[in-house]
C-alpha cells in the first residue's frame, strides 16, 4: 500500500484483496449486533442504576444513529474503489470532509475486531502475535491495517501534495 | 386529608433537595485506557472535545496511557454527559462519575 495527499484528500494506493477486505469489513463492525462489540462501543457508563439507564435512554440512541449513518459513509466512499491499471490492486480517496469520520470508523472497527477476537493487550506486543491463534493472527493483522490509514489520517506521515485526484499520475 | 397533605408537601421537599443536591455535585468525565486505541488519536480527540491545547491534551492522554485511567474534565451533569458522549462517539471508553464529598 502507498499513500499520496491529493487536493481533494488522501490517496490509499496497491490495496491488495485482502486489503479491500478489510475496509469494507469496516462499517459492519460499526452495525454489528455482537453483543461483546455493543458491549465495547456503547459501554456502561454510570455507577448508579437509575443514572445508567437514563444514559441508556438518551444519550446511547444518538451515539447508535450517529455509527449508522458513519458506515454509510465509509460504504459510500467504498463504493467508489477504482482498479488499478494492469492490476487487481486497488485506489481508494478519502475525501478531507470524511477524514474525521473515518479516523473514528476505523477505530470502532480496530476496537470491534479486538473484541470479537478475544485478544487482549499481550496480543499486540510483536511477541503476542506468535501465541496467538490462526483467526486471531488475520484479526491483528487487520487491526494493525486500519491503524496504519488512522495514522496517515492523523497527519503522521508527512506528504506531499500532488494536485488534484483527476490529474493524479499513477505509475 | 391534612395528613396527607402534609406527607405529599414532605415527599416533594425530599425529592426536590435530593436532585438539587445530585445536580449540584460536579461529575467528572474519566477516560480508561485501552490497548487498541492510538495515543495520538486520543490527543487529538481531547483537543477537538474539550478545545485544550496540544501539551494539555498530551499530558492527559499519557495519564491514561500510564494510570488506566484520567478524568479529563470535572464540572456540571448535563455538560459532563455531553463530553462523555462526544468522547464515547470517537470510541474512547469514557465513564461518568459523581464527585464525592
Amino acid at each position: 500500500m502507498w499513500v499520496a495527499r491529493v487536493d481533494e484528500g488522501f490517496v490509499f494506493g496497491d490495496l491488495t484483496p485482502a486489503s479491500v477486505e478489510t475496509l469494507t469489513g469496516v462499517p459492519m463492525l460499526l452495525e454489528s449486533a455482537d453483543a461483546r462489540v455493543r458491549a465495547r462501543l456503547l459501554p456502561e457508563t454510570c455507577h448508579e442504576a437509575d443514572d445508567e439507564e437514563q444514559w441508556r435512554r438518551h444519550a446511547v440512541p444518538e451515539l447508535e444513529r450517529l455509527f449508522l449513518s458513519r458506515a454509510q459513509l465509509v460504504r459510500r466512499d467504498l463504493a467508489t474503489l477504482r482498479k488499478m491499471p494492469k492490476s487487481e490492486h486497488k485506489l481508494l480517496l478519502i475525501p478531507d470532509g470524511h477524514a474525521s469520520a473515518w479516523l473514528a470508523a476505523l477505530n470502532g472497527a480496530r476496537l470491534a475486531l479486538y473484541v470479537m477476537h478475544d485478544l487482549d493487550a499481550a496480543a499486540m506486543e510483536p511477541e503476542g502475535f506468535a501465541k496467538a491463534t490462526p483467526k486471531q493472527q488475520e484479526a491483528l493483522l487487520r487491526i494493525h491495517l486500519l491503524a496504519e490509514l488512522q495514522s496517515v489520517l492523523l497527519g503522521d506521515l508527512d506528504l506531499e501534495p500532488s494536485g488534484p485526484f483527476e490529474e493524479f499520475v499513477i505509475e | 386529608m391534612r395528613v396527607r397533605a402534609a406527607t405529599k408537601t414532605k415527599t416533594e421537599a425530599d425529592t426536590k433537595g435530593k436532585t438539587e443536591t445530585q445536580l449540584a455535585k460536579p461529575w467528572n468525565v474519566v477516560v480508561h485506557d485501552d490497548p487498541i486505541t492510538l495515543m495520538n488519536y486520543v490527543t487529538k480527540v481531547f483537543m477537538q472535545v474539550f478545545g485544550y491545547g496540544k501539551d494539555k491534551a498530551h499530558r492527559l492522554m499519557m495519564e491514561v496511557h500510564k494510570d488506566g485511567r484520567s478524568i479529563v474534565w470535572t464540572g456540571a451533569r448535563e455538560q459532563a454527559e455531553m463530553y462523555a458522549q462526544k468522547l464515547q462517539a470517537h470510541h474512547l471508553l469514557t465513564t461518568l462519575e459523581v464527585v464525592d464529598g
